[in-house]
């Protein structure tokens, strides 16, 4: 197109030097370190899900499996095959207790930042500062105590405690809730007060202000909320670890463990099941990733 | 003008009027959360305290209220435990290898995420799809991650860093690197370097994208290098948040059970704090021992705590 074509190898490798210069050169160099050190893993997970037993044994690590075999995903899931693990009972365990974590958090955290943002009442920077140590104390330090009283009030109401998922959903909610009270309650100090007051003298209760006005705009906040908890119970392994003994009710952290320990090492297994577990949480992160950031540098996931 | 107010809900607090109905309101909205913080955070903190003085065992769990009272015997057992006291450079016990264990990986968290902070701070194309890949490895399941990396780690000679440590010399044959005391304490720190960073890098990627542009102008008039305005614009700027990261991460790491069990399982001188608290109480069952280390492990975060606000927050 340009009439001056015999020059444009000159340009271009001016082009070239002015785009390089040291601090460049050292910061793309740092660039793929990272990325490298990041992915290697990831990829290394996710390939050798696909490799089959005697590539897994071999003397070298086979480092691009041969063809995407499916023998350590058959043994997750398909009845027929040996050693075959059941694991979509776990997957289905770990949606029974983390969606339910992810909806109970959203809703009583929205009740109780909303009373905390808005309304006035006796004892509310006591619960605010309540709420900060809770957020800063470790759950290692509770599973003693949570075990005991658990063992304690399953017997006095009958209550089955061990293998029970919906005893793990109130723990995470536990864990979860101050963050979550925490986040929502800056979220809704940013909506201007009187988009609310305008809608009660327009007749609104108070429950239809937030149900209308509040809420709708909040969904940002909402969401990110939810993918915490959704996520944290997802991946979380001690109070599933103490609270689970039977193996149909384990969660998928556990179930990995359980078959990472087996008397047979199957790494191709083990890294089909990280696979499976992995994927969703990577997935949910890139497609809301804007609000979880934000989430995240307002101190939101504790771990 | 906020103190008259409360002041005002807490007497009207039984009344008809519109402050009692909003503090009634107020109370009802928080009741689920309160309950369930209360119930599963707050009351087993104190139950807590309370089993580290009795002695509790798989036999009493049932009847845990009527356990007999020890005293400080709890206290005694974990203190002169083996697994518990410093008995020389070989043998940390739990107590130091807790202190060198979170003091560096915190440290290391807070220095790679600085660097993968500045990196990110650079406009280039990609940059939003970089940044999303340098959290994964803070948002994937930790189960997984620390599989992946006992696999990469594995002793035989089919595991990936023996096979290239081999191929290129450095190693004569393949070692068993996790299990392998004075080298699992280091490795076990570097994976906490590489999960955790993310999380220091986006608070103060944060942070420098808020630093007014104007003052690296005004030092490049004056002729400062890069290195000058990294030492004395960028780096008092982030100052704050390193330290707030700093204390997060050192509370969060001083009390971590998963990394460590899961890699390691507390053999090989990486034995902690939590994982010694998790192996007496559901190891031997004793939890009153249990519960004594928990609260040994709490004392010093108190300590931690009151020496950040002396020193640090007294200074802003």
């Amino acid at each position: 197109m340009q009439p001056a074509g015999s020059v444009a190898p000159k340009s271009f490798i001016n082009q070239l030097a002015g785009h390089l210069s040291w601090s460049r050169l050292l910061l793309s160099l740092g660039l793929f370190v990272f990325l490298g050190m990041i992915l290697f893993p990831f990829y290394w997970m996710a390939s050798s899900s696909f490799k089959t037993g005697a590539e897994i044994a071999g003397r070298a690590p086979v480092y691009i499996p041969s063809a995407l075999h499916l023998d350590a995903y058959r043994e997750l899931f398909d009845p027929a095959a040996p050693h075959f693990q059941a694991f979509a009972r776990n997957i289905v365990n770990s949606l029974l207790v983390s969606v339910p974590s992810a909806l109970l958090a959203v809703v009583f955290s929205t009740l109780g930042a909303y009373a905390i943002a808005r309304l006035k009442f006796g004892g509310k920077s006591l619960m605010l500062n309540s709420i900060l140590i809770v957020y800063l104390f470790p759950g290692v330090l509770l599973i003693i105590p949570l075990f005991a009283l658990l063992a304690q009030a399953g017997d006095l109401v009958g209550l089955q405690v061990q293998d029970n998922l919906g005893v793990l959903v109130f723990t995470y909610l536990a864990q979860t809730l101050p963050v979550a009270l925490y986040m929502l309650t800056n979220y809704f100090h940013t909506i201007p007060e009187e988009i609310e007051e305008a809608a009660q003298i327009d007749g609104c209760s108070r429950l239809a202000v937030i149900w209308r006005v509040t809420l709708p705009l909040s969904i940002p906040a909402l969401v990110t909320v939810g993918i915490y908890t959704f996520m944290i119970a997802w991946n979380e392994f001690l109070y599933a670890l103490v609270f689970l003994n039977d193996r149909a009710m384990f969660t998928m952290p556990i179930k990995l463990n359980a078959i990472f320990n087996d008397p047979s090492p199957r790494p191709n297994v083990v890294m089909a099941a990280s696979t499976v577990m992995t994927i969703p949480v990577i997935i949910l992160f890139l497609a809301f990733e804007r609000y979880l950031e934000q989430g995240l540098t307002a101190g939101g996931v504790k771990g | 003008m906020i103190h008259d107010s409360t002041a005002k809900a807490r007497r009207s607090w039984l009344g008809g009027g519109m402050a009692a109905r909003e503090a009634r309101l107020a109370w009802l909205l928080i009741l689920p959360s309160a309950l369930i913080v209360f119930g599963l955070v707050l009351f087993p903190a104190f139950f807590s305290i309370w089993i580290s003085f009795h002695h509790v065992s798989l036999g009493n769990l049932n009847d845990v209220f009527h356990a007999p009272w020890v005293g400080f015997q709890n206290f005694q057992l974990v203190f002169n435990d083996f697994a518990f006291k410093f008995q020389g450079w070989l043998n940390w016990g739990a107590a130091v290898t807790t202190v060198v264990y979170s003091v560096l990986s915190t440290i290391l968290v807070v220095a790679l995420g600085l660097l993968a902070a500045l990196i990110l701070n650079h406009k280039f194309t990609g940059r939003g799809l970089a940044r999303g890949i340098f959290l994964f490895p803070y948002i994937a399941p930790v189960v997984s991650v620390a599989f992946v990396w006992r696999w990469l780690l594995d002793p035989r000679p089919s595991g990936v860093f023996n096979d290239v440590l081999t191929s290129t010399g450095l190693l004569h044959e393949p070692m068993a690197f996790l299990a392998t005391r004075g080298l699992a304490i280091w490795l076990v720190i570097l994976f906490q370097g590489w999960r955790y960073f993310p999380f220091a890098m986006l608070m103060l990627l944060a942070r420098l994208q808020a630093i007014d542009e104007a003052l690296y102008e005004a030092a490049g008039v004056d002729g400062a290098s890069n290195f000058q305005k990294f030492l004395y614009i960028t780096l008092p700027e982030l100052r704050y948040v390193m330290g707030a990261i700093f204390l997060l991460r050192l509370l969060w790491t001083f009390n971590k059970f998963d990394d460590i069990w899961l890699l390691t399982g507390g053999g090989y001188g990486t034995n902690v704090l939590p994982v010694l608290t998790y192996q007496f109480s559901f190891g031997s069952f004793d939890f009153g021992k249990g519960a004594a280390t928990a609260m040994i492990q709490l004392g010093a975060l108190v300590v931690f705590i009151a020496l950040y606000a002396v020193t640090v927050m007294r200074q802003e």
